[in-house]
């Protein structure tokens, strides 16, 4: 038997770089005389910037520049095509869209200069009252047209009937509030110019829509620009469009000569690169009495910005998910002085949240166990596009969650289950991302003469395993050990690859690594089959099978020839690199059960503990895949009991910009959490039957805790975060 | 961050010399200082690290524990007496910060760290602790974690210290040397209520330097627990916290000495609260007497009402588990 290098809990290859400090964030790129920029920002969210002076910045020691929108370049705006979703670049015009947009550039030989006079930029302003409010505005809600995500205005079926015939109707509000990503690492560009050449160390989720804004922002030809990312500290989707600030960099780098380094600090984090817009969702979902949909009508009411109208709180879920013949998504628009939204963490989430909560509600409604509400309602086909899922063992998920869970021990009345000091709810929700339906990747596989080889790849590793699945998936294809194996990426010299986004790196770029690795196999196997010397000469390349380091016989494998004796009799490398093939779609899906605990004095809601059971296809280690199942849990813990962004209603300012007002989770709000995988390939996957996951986990966690919250108080918190002073007016 | 001279001193009378100078500060610890400085909050010519200083002990003497100024937080809340005798000291700093914050802070900076008050803290805003008539933002903005008593049209920021919340409670002493010589000031009197000066937080003169904490030993501290309420698990600063020394005779309340933390720009002793239990059966009844006393004055603003309540609801919990353990 040869042992298979997919599946098993592989450690991630790039773990001990990591923790001993040798692997090298954009940050640390060693470059040659590098200056520093440090960003001046409004500090007004509406208005004219009327005068700066930048007298006693351009008079400070080590200074090299001061730019405002009166001597910076004019720079071409880069398409949204390549990912640059903000429609305005900054410091080009005297016009403020928002709080926190830079107005000023202050370029010096150290950070600690370039911090100090970026304090001597005296910026004058001509403040109008800013609209920040979304509860204010909704009345100037409109419906944008379509972008990215999915149509704006959806209809299947006729909804008005499909509520008419139903026996129950579920009909409520829910709301979620603006977050942040608040990636470890802040997005980070050192920019250096050679005469007309670029080239960029950058902290980026997608190399090549770096590169593609660049070329456009400066009119370079694409042999011109080079971006380099070889580590990420998380992403979380912050660092997946390309952001102003980056072309920003890149242009005051040209204008003093010299190699330039920005840093974004945490609070401009705050306002540069998206945040999760605070959502409005009303609902009304109707059932038959055995709990068959009837009917979903879902509007969605989101902030953007003035500038742009791109809606990143898609309600893929209630267009997809489950089996119901009249559907009507509405994702509408409230503009408001803020920076515009992006991708968070699964954007999906906000409307997961609120279409799971409700079908919690209905299942009440109902007298019906939630998760039976679900498995009657699972469908084997995604329901918006009708074709069928390549595979979906939702409904195994389900059933082993609740076993593992204990859930069959529920008393299903709120406010029936108590310990010592409180109240004890249990909760569950269905996990479901699409993964997939993406534009593929290519790789380069080069095989050496000594039989090793290396695969190339223009991707990223967010710190999700891209490194450790990809050389995995590149030694299983081949029929190498690891160690033959060595995967590279982060470098726009690598064939091209799509953006680490979208859990569409394992169906794009795993797919891009098998068709290559697959290719350079044959070739290798030809070479092993023609050479009289070879104990595998004359035979069929189908009857010739790998692992081991090997190529032998599928029927005898006691005939065998090793890689290095193959190549090394070649005496050439072989190298092949596939075509990008777009990426077919592909739904990951899981079950969730959460138990909490509510103490009914203060109100402080904790989660006990945790079950996800999910399918993604066949897991190509199981060690990352827990990961991310536990950090999207996490993550869902922040979104649901203690993360919101907070803006002054007056200032139209953020004022919780960093890690003290931000409340992510710490170790003490996070239990122990059960993960387990159903572990069947799909076979429609291009990927050695795995699919894409990044984003499932978080969804369903979120509305299961809310549901146990329920469970336990008997009150629907539907305005998040469910933090103490929501429960105790809820209980008194 | 601009640019500033460094010097560390190794006597007090040294550290209180180079200190006369307005443009010098002490740094301890540095947690809270340096946040301050690289965000732009406070700007100091000359920082005189006093964290050598020969003042780091804890000690029992005559009744009292003396806790060195430069004492750690993770070091006093750890210390055996401290734990036996003044429980709700080593609960209120095991509640503060994370271990990593604890190991390098120590208590003098604890109770001169500054207010959390978004405003306060961004120098970009408006604010009336930070620049004197600027104005208040957080009035008619966002409150939610702002003072429901004792607060002013000027300033309702919240003082952050969980140890200053257990020493009000435990009517300890600040000592001090300045120029003039050593002197000591009760808790009660060390913070300055905001009125129209919120600039002007504590009773401590330019350069004067805290030497030490003093905290009576009593059979109503042996008693006394500390409780926290925040909006996660740990690693936050209270949304409301309350200090209880109480001492039960049987049923009846002997004696009582409650502060809160969370609800006011200082420690909130409150006697009108003490009073509705002392010489009383601690049951329902008194117990909510006690909380309605306590909040009488309140005065809310549009986020923070619940803290009415939750004050209440805290000091309601907290009573209850000397019920309890009776
Ligand atoms: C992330 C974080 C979370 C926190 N959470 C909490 C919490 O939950 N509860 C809580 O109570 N605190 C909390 N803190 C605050 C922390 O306890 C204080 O920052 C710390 O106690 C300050 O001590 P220090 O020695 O570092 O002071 P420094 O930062 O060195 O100094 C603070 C101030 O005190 C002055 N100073 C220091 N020592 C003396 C002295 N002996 N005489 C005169 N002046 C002096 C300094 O000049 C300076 O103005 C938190 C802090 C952080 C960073
Ligand atoms: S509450 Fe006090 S600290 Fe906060 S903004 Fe107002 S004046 Fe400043």
């Amino acid at each position: 038997m040869t042992e298979s290098q997919v599946g098993r809990p592989v450690s991630r290859v790039d773990g001990v770089a990591k923790v001993t400090g040798a692997a090298r964030y954009a940050a640390d790129a060693e470059v040659r005389g590098v200056t520093h920029a440090v960003l001046v920002m409004s500090t007004v969210a509406r208005g004219r910037v009327t005068a700066v002076d930048t007298a006693g910045a351009s008079a400070a020691p080590g200074v090299l520049g001061v730019f405002t929108h009166q001597n910076l370049a004019r720079l071409a705006l880069p398409s949204p095509a390549v990912a640059f979703l903000k429609r305005f670049l900054p410091v080009q015009d005297d016009l403020i869209r928002h709080a926190g947009q830079p107005v000023a550039i202050v370029v010096a030989d150290t950070l600690e200069r370039a911090q100090q006079a970026s304090g001597l930029v005296g910026v004058s302003y001509r403040a109008e009252p800013p609209r920040v409010v979304l509860a204010d505005d909704m009345g100037e809600a409109y419906i944008p047209p379509q972008t990215n995500d999915g149509a704006n205005d959806y209809v299947r079926g006729d909804v008005a009937a499909g509520l008419a015939a139903a026996h129950a109707v579920a009909e409520t509000t829910y709301t979620t509030p603006m977050q942040h990503h608040n990636a470890l690492e802040p997005s980070v560009t050192v920019a250096a110019w050679d005469g007309d050449r670029l080239t960029v160390h950058e902290s980026t989720q997608g190399i090549s829509n770096t590169q593609n804004a660049l070329m456009q922002a400066f009119g370079l030809a694409r042999e011109n620009v080079r971006v380099l990312s070889p580590y990420l500290g998380g992403g979380f989707g912050a660092k997946g469009p390309v952001w102003p600030h980056t072309v920003l960099t890149a242009a005051v780098a040209r204008q003093v000569g010299r190699p330039v380094k920005l840093v974004l600090t945490r609070a401009q984090a705050y306002t540069s690169n998206g945040h999760r817009a605070e959502t409005h969702q009303v609902l009304r979902v109707g059932a038959a009495r055995d709990g068959r949909l009837t009917a979903i009508q879902h509007t969605v009411t989101q902030q953007v910005s003035r500038t742009e109208d791109a809606l990143l709180n898609s309600s893929e879920p209630t267009r997809i998910l489950y089996a119901c013949p009249n559907v009507r998504s509405t994702q509408q628009a409230v503009r408001l002085d803020l920076p515009m939204g992006s991708f968070v963490r699964s954007p999906e989430t906000a409307t997961s949240h609120a279409l799971e909560s409700t079908l919690d509600e209905l299942s009440y409604t109902l007298g019906l166990d939630p998760v039976e509400l679900r498995v009657r309602n699972w469908s084997a086909t995604n329901q918006e596009s009708g074709e069928r899922h390549g595979s979906s063992y939702l409904r195994e998920c389900y059933e082993r969650g609740a076993e593992r869970f204990g859930w069959s021990r529920r008393d299903p009345r709120p406010g029936s289950m108590r310990d010592r000091d409180g109240l004890i709810g249990w909760g569950m929700a269905t996990a479901a991302h699409t993964a997939g339906g993406r534009p593929g990747s290519s790789a380069t596989v080069t095989i050496g003469v000594d039989g090793t080889a290396r695969i190339r790849s223009g991707t990223q590793d967010l710190g999700t395993g891209t490194y450790t699945v990809m050389r995995q998936l590149g030694a299983e294809v081949l029929g190498l050990r690891l160690r033959g194996v060595r995967f590279d990426l982060g470098d726009s010299a690598f064939p091209a690859a799509f953006a680490s986004a979208a859990s569409a790196t394992v169906p794009s770029v795993g797919a891009g690594v098998v068709r290559a690795a697959t290719a350079a196999r044959d070739r290798v196997i030809a070479l092993a089959v023609a050479d009289p010397d070879s104990p595998l000469h004359g035979a069929a390349p189908d009857q010739v099978s790998v692992g081991d380091g090997d190529l032998f016989l599928t029927e005898r494998p006691s005939r065998r020839v090793g890689y290095r004796q193959v190549m090394r009799r070649h005496g050439r490398l072989i190298e092949v690199t596939s075509e990008a093939v777009f990426a077919p779609m592909g739904y990951s899906v899981g079950a969730t059960f959460v138990e909490v605990h509510v103490d009914p004095v203060l109100g402080r809601v904790q989660v006990r503990r945790m079950v996800g059971v999910f399918d993604c296809g066949r897991v190509l280690n199981h060690r990352t895949a827990r990961s991310q199942a536990i950090g999207g849990a996490i993550w869902a813990i922040g979104f649901t009991l203690s993360e919101h962004t907070l803006v002054d209603p007056n200032l139209g300012r953020i004022v919780t910009p960093n890690l003290s007002g931000y409340l992510v989770p710490v170790n003490a709000d996070v239990p122990d959490i059960d993960v387990s995988f159903i572990d069947k390939p799909d076979p429609s996957s291009p990927a050695l039957g795995a699919r894409g996951f990044g984003e499932t986990p978080m969804t369903g966690v979120t509305a299961a805790i809310g549901n146990a919250v329920y469970h336990a108080t008997g009150h629907r918190i539907r305005d998040l975060p469910i933090t103490q002073d929501k429960i105790i007016a809820a209980l008194s | 961050m601009d640019a500033f001279a460094y010097t560390r001193a190794d006597q007090p009378e040294r550290a209180v010399r180079l200190a006369a100078d307005p443009r010098a500060r002490y740094i301890a610890g540095g947690t809270d200082l340096l946040n301050l400085m690289k965000d732009g909050v406070q700007r100091h010519d000359h920082l005189i690290d006093i964290s050598a200083l020969p003042l780091a002990d804890v000690r029992e003497s005559g009744g009292r524990i003396r806790l060195g100024a430069l004492s750690r937080m993770s070091d006093v809340a750890v210390h055996q007496a401290v734990r036996r005798r003044l429980p709700v000291l080593s609960q209120a700093l095991l509640a503060g910060a994370s271990p990593q914050v604890r190991n390098m802070a120590s208590l003098g900076g604890n109770l001169l760290q500054r207010t959390r008050c978004w405003y306060f803290r961004d120098p970009t805003m408006p604010c009336n602790r930070r620049e004197p008539g600027s104005g208040c933002p957080a009035l008619d903005g966002l409150n939610r974690w702002h003072a429901i008593v004792g607060g002013s049209d000027h300033c309702i920021a919240v003082h952050p210290s969980d140890l200053a919340v257990a020493l009000t409670a435990l009517d300890a002493t600040v000592r001090t040397l300045s120029a003039e010589g050593p002197r000591e000031i009760p808790m009660a009197g060390f913070y300055l209520p905001p009125g129209d000066t919120p600039h002007l937080e504590t009773a401590l003169r330019q350069g004067e330097l805290i030497t030490g904490i003093d905290v009576p030993v009593t059979e109503l501290a042996a008693g006394s627990t500390y409780l926290k309420v925040r909006d996660r698990a740990t690693f936050e600063f209270a949304v409301v916290s309350v200090a209880a020394l109480v001492r039960l005779r049987g049923e009846e309340v002997r004696e009582a000495r409650l502060a809160f933390g969370g609800i006011a720009p200082r420690p909130w002793r409150s006697e009108a609260a003490e009073q509705a239990l002392i010489g009383r059966p601690l049951n329902a009844a008194t117990i909510e007497a006690a909380g309605a006393a306590l909040v009488r004055d309140a005065r809310p603003r549009a986020h923070n009402a619940f803290k009415v309540p939750l004050v209440q609801r805290a000091l309601s919990d907290i009573l209850g588990q000397f019920g309890r353990n009776r």
